[in-house]
């Protein structure tokens, strides 16, 4: 029974992501890859694929809901998904490959990935949110125009329907393309670059940003076929996983009414720092490039 | 709450998000049951002890050590339907596909060029899941596995 410990420890593992993630709106698979890629002793092409599954039922779970609240926006997402569909794929393709093809690429891969993640932190530091950013008409570009982009929703905080359009359309189409290659590469869904660009970009309501970033992560799950079809996808990683993050993101839902975001925003912060450095290390260390620092390189 | 008016949603909006709801339940659901079978010991076309031997390995290494064969395409999910994490997998498939049965479903609703771009969007995603010959690989090996019971 020595297999049992650690699908129970990705069950726990992913109960804990899964309660944070609520609570500090860092999506699951952006804390699952990096910390599990460093913790647990599987391949990283499992994790990734594990990963992937776990983001995409994730947003499958719960964008049902907040397209019915008006939040999640199917006009945004009929324009992103074909783009997006297509550079998940290829970059899961090529994350694998990268894997397979050379004997140092799961090590290229461990440094790509907490390069990644240093990425995420900074985006995380040093971008603003805007809660109810204002589109001027002469400031939508001809598609929004042309596709009559927008949306309206009910927003308790000021007690009335919000309605808003979008601007920079062609940018952003471009934009999500280089996002669903790296969320199909790592397998680390996508709402870290998502809500951004939805948010300062596109122009769009912070909340209904997040909420159409769940929507456009399903757009990603073709690649869980790339990962299924070279084996990546195992059921005593992901389904472990996949409970853990369901029952974890009940409870966070919970959570998030009585504990300050702030201090979680933080707590985040600090372990996808350490986890973009641990991987980092990790990897130049399976590379030979650093002499050895961390114990257990696999 | 005092909205003087109910929000407008897009008809193609509620048909996808139904649809979403129905399959999302149905992939999470013969995910589970299965793995829960395979947990248990239950005909596993690998077993747990040897997962827990190459798990660390690549997935290519990883097939190899365990079945001795690489790993191409779908065929190893529907070749082995018998075993329970292989029957797993349907689950998984089921919840790739689900998206696109959405925007199939918010297609039938939409009008204009939002029916145009949701059925793109769905051509797109049929041709990124048969990408990389993923399903050529395993459709061949069907074919091979076929064409030896035929023989025999």
């Amino acid at each position: 029974m020595d297999w049992l410990f650690w699908p129970l420890f990705m069950f726990v593992f992913t109960l804990l992501i899964g309660i944070i993630s609520p609570v500090s709106g860092v999506g699951g698979g952006v804390l699952y890859v990096p910390l599990a890629t460093v913790i647990t002793p599987f391949s990283v092409d499992f994790i990734r694929g594990a990963g992937l599954v776990m983001a995409v039922t994730s947003a499958l779970s719960s964008v049902p809901y907040l397209i019915r609240k008006g939040l999640a926006n199917i006009r945004i997402f009929a324009i992103i998904a074909p783009v997006m569909v297509v550079t998940s794929v290829v970059g899961g393709w090529v994350g694998l490959w990268v894997t397979n093809a050379y004997p140092s690429g799961k090590y290229v891969i461990k440094v790509l990935l907490g390069a990644i993640i240093l990425l995420v932190f900074f985006i995380m530091i040093l971008s603003k949110r805007v809660e109810f950013p204002e589109v001027r008409e002469e400031e939508r570009d001809s598609i929004s125009k042309k596709l009559n982009i927008w949306g309206e929703y009910y927003e308790p905080g000021l007690d009335k329907i919000v309605e808003y359009t979008t601007k920079n359309t062609p940018i952003a189409i471009v934009t999500f393309a280089v996002i669903g290659f790296v969320a199909g590469m790592f397998g680390l869904g996508a709402g870290w670059a998502n809500v951004p660009v939805l948010n300062l970009l596109m122009g769009v309501p912070i909340k209904v940003a997040t909420a159409t970033s769940m929507l456009i992560i399903t757009a990603n799950a073709p690649a869980i076929g790339i990962y299924m079809t070279k084996g990546a996808i195992l059921p005593l990683i992901v389904v472990p996983s996949i409970l853990g993050i369901t029952i974890g993101a009940r409870i966070g839902a919970k959570v998030a009414e009585i504990i300050k975001p702030k201090f979680v925003r933080w707590l985040v912060l600090a372990i996808l720092f350490i986890a973009g450095v641990l991987n980092i290390i990790k990897g130049l260390q399976g590379m030979q490039v650093i002499p050895p620092i961390l114990p257990g390189v696999s | 709450m005092s909205k003087d008016r109910e929000i407008v949603v897009d008809d193609m909006g509620l048909a996808f998000a139904k649809t979403m709801t129905i399959f999302t339940i149905v992939g999470v659901v013969l995910m589970v049951i299965p793995a829960i079978a395979y947990f248990m010991g239950i005909n596993q076309y690998v077993s747990l002890t040897e997962a827990h031997k190459y798990w660390n390995m690549s997935a290519s290494e990883f097939w190899m050590h365990v079945t001795g064969k690489k790993i191409t395409g779908y065929a190893w999910i529907f070749n082995n339907l018998d075993k329970t994490d292989c029957l797993s997998m349907i689950g998984v498939l089921i919840l790739m596909i689900t998206p696109l049965l959405s925007m199939l479903a918010g297609a039938v609703k939409a009008k204009g060029t939002y029916r145009i771009l949701l059925l793109v969007a769905s051509l797109v995603f049929i041709a990124s899941i048969l990408a990389k010959s993923a399903v050529v690989a395993g459709a061949k090996a069907g074919a091979k596995a076929v064409k030896a019971k035929v023989g025999k």
